[in-house]
């Protein structure tokens, strides 16, 4: 609680600068160009780079600059979707005695080597890409944008944790000097041997004494120890205290990875290969610094205002040096918007234009200052997991001083510092826009992209809620969805009337629904009494709970009325405060939820088990604890999943998630990643306490109100960002919510023996 | 505060019983000695612990409470399995719940725990205006059984204590070695974690 307040000073502090930043930068338009730049032709030396080779020298004057290593089919996986990788080509440039890298993504479809055809770098032409466009979607292009880094400079580099599992994408993490973090860069082709040898041969790059796998970039005494020696975190000072150990020994030789032999021809759609991730052992040490890259994992944003800034910079210097310029140009796509269409193209970057991406973090926008100088490479806009707001500022020691305080936690969260600070909810003004004169959602994803991220105003779930549950769907026009209304509210009141109809003489003979009216009889009267909208003896919310839960039962008879039902129909009856259009709601959910209430419990076991191996995906430490104290059923989260968490959070906040969660954005089952953040959160008191299965359970029932929404939200988007395709594959196809096909599912997964036979 | 070696005992307690049967609000009553009228219905199981004292020693109980739904019968026997006493509780103002009740006994029963300590509570006995099971009716099928027996009433606390107490009193002779695999009863020291109680009842 004191690491909320001093927080909250802290953006405090900061906000001022953050609205004098964004108002300066909104006046300007978002062109990074400068109209003064001479536009480049066609054929501008970048390079004549060959394939995933290091790169050769290129230009011609002495202070030119080299591209002394690229790399193909480098991703970010933004999501854990294949389709949704970014590729792009990752680059160490030399200048000087500077070396920056550059990752720009594509500007077509994915990239793989099959379509992609190569200039012949003597007549020193650009590489072109024979861009066919692949099958799925491209990722959006802002989306691209957000992600790209247009240089950062060595010396911004504080370490580098490399991933190089046997099987499975190598990838790595490069932690910044400030403490923030890019998203991991996937080596589709293999390379991270040849991407960390190259860097050994223009930095001091050595092993943490700690973990092998990270390498210390420029290692000085620097803020980021001092924040953390400071802050007590005895499990994640080695990453940095080895720092220091490391200058008075001998650094130590980079020693090739064994396990890199071969890999680079990987074939980047070999998607199978993430199938069965097997790991390493890994020990704690070698988990907790992960959780500190974690920790300062950044918001991408940031480096995009980084590197504008450093551009910025560089261009002051340089700006009559045409060479230079087109460095800026070619290799950071400051101003793609003056290049010929060519030229971009081949480029594969996005135009910077597009910066002003689609999001919350448009406002914000990555427009360099350009006068800000090589002194404001610090300077950066991010967000920050716990501050929930964005913050700004305008020296690196503030940006320390908001890390430190978000370290010590007190319920040991992992403080993510990853995720988008999230817009207030949609409003019905923002609503309109995403409709078109028929009523039509034009663009679901990108609904469903925003209210992942900002929720919705509480007036309009009544409306959007419908959508989300596919009650609606998104391409019906006002009329096709006034009509539907009005066919199904009539089919309600056919539904009901079956059992409505049903005389007390013909009940007595009727077992099942004599006992199925008894049972939801029995937990409405007791469900959410403590609010207004049910509570007083006598209310008609509670009939109307009664009446909907009934008819369901006759709708789906073979599922029936299960426990937890009415905990899932309690928000949406207070949502939409009209009986049908709650049935069918509900109705529209059930058939994401009924696999958790069949009675073989096939449908939470799967939940738990993909739980299981997520948990040991982002958390072996807490895997191997939960193993050894036998707790690995997973039961103490029964709960969380089967009422999607319903009784963890008041009533507000569990309508805020549900909606979240039922976008399935970035994953259909992103729940199973609130479990994880929610477990990560907790797992130091866990097992600090050595809780077992009892108190396990006992600990987390209590948890119950205690739980902070949006950090874990933030939490539950980093891990599954970052679990990205291997998290995925710990999620069988066919776990709950995916939409399950009822029709070869024997009668078995339904019957109650409950039919009292007397 | 706690007591030691011999003296102190700890026992795995489970309660099964139809929904809305008041497993939960028995658990309430004995361990917080409180009762909601709307208490909610339990999802997968809740734990928690109490401690009797019962002549010269101390009983703390590890209860189970779970959740009363046929459909999640399946996993009923993760959490009786090990128990040391089982309280199975009906509703006497519901016949349905009576039924249920003798089901989870024959159940029990078929697991050859001899040693298993098991009670029947007709619970909301305060309810006699609608009562639907006598009690003479829960007794003959107690003795039947060999089950321990009483009326109870979690709203008004009637025979709450009494019914825990006595189990525990039952307990020490019948307390069998630790029983194998699964949430089995720990060593743990006696913690302080939980408040003890040293004394239940009359
Ligand atoms: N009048 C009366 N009501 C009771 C008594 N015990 C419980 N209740 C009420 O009965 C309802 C169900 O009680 P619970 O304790 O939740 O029942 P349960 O057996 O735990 O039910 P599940 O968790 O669904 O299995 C609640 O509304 C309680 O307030 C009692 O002794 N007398
Ligand atoms: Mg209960």
């Amino acid at each position: 609680m004191g690491k909320e307040s001093n927080l909250k000073m802290e953006l405090q502090g900061g906000s001022d600068d953050f609205k004098k930043a964004v108002s300066r930068r909104t006046k300007k338009p978002l062109s990074l160009s400068t109209a003064s730049q001479p536009q480049p032709k066609e054929g501008v030396n970048v390079g004549a780079e060959k394939g995933n080779t290091k790169g050769t020298v290129a230009g011609s004057s002495s202070d030119a600059y080299e591209v002394v290593y690229v790399k193909d089919n480098v991703s970010v996986h933004p999501t854990q979707y294949a389709s949704e990788r970014i590729s792009g080509r990752l680059r160490l440039i030399k200048q000087g005695s500077s070396l920056f890298m550059t990752w720009i993504p594509y500007n077509r479809a994915r990239f793989t080597e099959e379509n992609t055809e190569f200039a012949t770098p003597s007549n020193g032409s650009m590489r072109t890409m024979a861009g066919k466009s692949l099958a799925g979607k491209p990722f959006d292009k802002a989306d691209r944008n957000l992600y790209t880094i247009r240089a950062v400079s060595l010396s911004e580099m504080r370490s580098i944790r490399r991933h190089t599992p046997p099987l499975g994408w190598q990838y790595v993490i490069i932690v910044l000097t400030n403490g923030l973090a890019f998203p991991p860069l996937y080596f589709h082709n293999g390379g991270v041997r040849e991407f960390l040898a190259t860097l050994k041969e223009h930095a001091l790059l050595v092993r943490s004494a700690d973990d092998a796998n990270v390498y210390l970039i420029n290692d000085t005494q620097d803020p980021l120890q001092k924040s953390l020696t400071s802050l007590e975190l005895t499990e994640v000072v080695p990453v940095s205290a080895s720092a220091t150990q490391k200058r008075k020994e001998e650094s130590r030789p980079l020693i090739p990875d064994s396990e890199e032999s071969g890999s680079g021809e990987a074939h980047p759609n070999q998607i199978g290969q993430t199938e069965s991730p097997p790991r390493k052992p890994r020990d704690a040490t070698h988990d907790f610094s992960i959780n500190v890259l974690e920790k300062f994992s950044m918001v991408t944003k940031f480096a995009r205002d980084t590197t504008a800034h450093l551009m910025g910079s560089l261009e002051n210097l340089g700006a009559e040096q045409s060479h230079r310029t087109r460095y800026q140009k070619e290799n950071f796509d400051l101003s793609m918007d003056t290049l010929p269409s060519n030229v971009e193209e081949s480029l594969q970057g996005a135009p910077s234009t597009s910066i002003a991406c689609d999001d919350s973090l448009q406002k914000h926008g990555g427009e360099g200052k350009f006068s800000d100088g090589l002194a404001s490479t610090n300077v950066g806009t991010f967000e920050l997991v716990d501050g929930a707001q964005v913050y700004s500022s305008s020296t690196s020691s503030l940006s320390f001083g908001v890390i430190d305080n978000s370290m010590p936690l007190p319920n040991d969260s992992p403080a993510l510092v990853w995720g988008r600070a999230r817009p207030p909810p949609l409003g019905s003004e923002e609503w309109a826009t995403f409709l078109d004169a028929d009523g039509r959602v034009v663009d679901f994803k990108a609904l469903k992209k925003r209210i992942f991220y900002g929720g919705i105003e509480p007036s309009l779930r009544r409306e959007v809620w419908k959508f989300l549950l596919e009650h609606y769907q998104f391409d019906s026009t006002y009329k096709e969805r006034k009509g539907l209304t009005t066919q199904k509210k009539e089919a309600y009141i056919t539904l009901k009337a079956q059992w409505q109809t049903i005389s007390d003489d013909q009940a007595k003979r009727f077992a099942k629904f004599r006992e199925r009216k008894s049972r939801v009889e029995k937990d409405v009267v007791r469900t959410d009494r403590s609010l207004p909208f049910y509570a007083d003896d006598e209310n008609p919310n509670i009939t109307l709970l009664r009446d909907i839960l009934i008819t369901y039962s006759f709708y789906n008879f073979d599922l029936g009325y299960c426990q937890g039902m009415s905990d899932l129909l309690s928000p949406i009856l207070y949502v939409m405060k009209d009986e049908a259009e709650s049935f069918w709601c509900f109705a529209a959910l059930m058939e994401r939820l009924a696999p958790n209430f069949h009675r073989d419990q096939n449908g939470m076991h799967s939940q738990l088990q993909a739980l299981l191996k997520l948990v040991q995906l982002l958390d072996t430490p807490l895997h191997d604890y939960f193993k050894q104290a036998d707790c690995l059923n997973y039961f103490f989260c029964f709960r969380w999943i089967l009422i999607q968490f319903k009784r963890e959070f008041d009533y507000d906040n569990v309508m805020r998630l549900w909606e979240v969660l039922w976008t399935h954005h970035l994953s259909e089952h992103f729940h199973m990643y609130m479990c994880v953040a929610i477990l990560k959160r907790y797992r130091r008191k866990i097992m600090d306490e050595q809780m077992e299965f009892d108190t396990l359970l006992k600990f987390i029932n209590e948890l119950s109100g205690h739980i902070d929404l949006e950090s874990t939200l933030r939490d539950a988007e980093a891990l599954c960002l970052f679990a990205g395709e291997r998290g995925a594959a710990c999620i069988p196809a066919g776990t709950p919510p995916a939409i399950a096909t009822f029709e070869n599912k024997g009668i078995e997964l339904y019957q109650d023996s409950e039919s009292t036979s007397y | 505060m706690a007591t030691t070696g011999t003296n102190h005992l700890q026992a795995k307690l489970v309660l099964l019983g139809d929904m809305g049967a008041g497993k939960s609000s028995l658990v309430l009553r004995f361990v917080k000695g409180q009762f909601f009228e709307y208490q909610e219905s339990t999802i997968g199981a809740a734990f928690l612990t109490q401690t009797v004292a019962v002549n010269d020693a101390t009983v703390k109980f590890e209860i189970w409470d779970t959740a009363g739904q046929e459909r999640y019968h399946s996993l009923a026997p993760m959490y009786y399995r090990g128990a040391a006493a089982a309280i199975i509780v009906y509703d006497i103002s519901n016949l349905d719940s009576f039924a249920r009740a003798k089901k989870w006994v024959q159940e029990l029963l078929q697991q050859g725990n001899a040693n298993l300590v098991m009670a029947l509570a007709g619970n909301k006995a305060d309810l006699s205006s609608k009562r639907k099971v006598e009690t003479e009716e829960g007794k003959a099928y107690a003795d039947e059984n060999q089950l321990f027996f009483m009326e109870t009433s979690a709203k008004t606390a009637q025979n709450v204590n009494e019914l825990f107490y006595e189990i525990a009193r039952k307990l020490p002779k019948a307390q069998p070695a630790q029983q194998p695999a699964g949430m089995v009863l720990t060593d743990r020291p006696t913690g302080d974690r939980f408040a003890i109680k040293s004394t239940c009842c009359a």
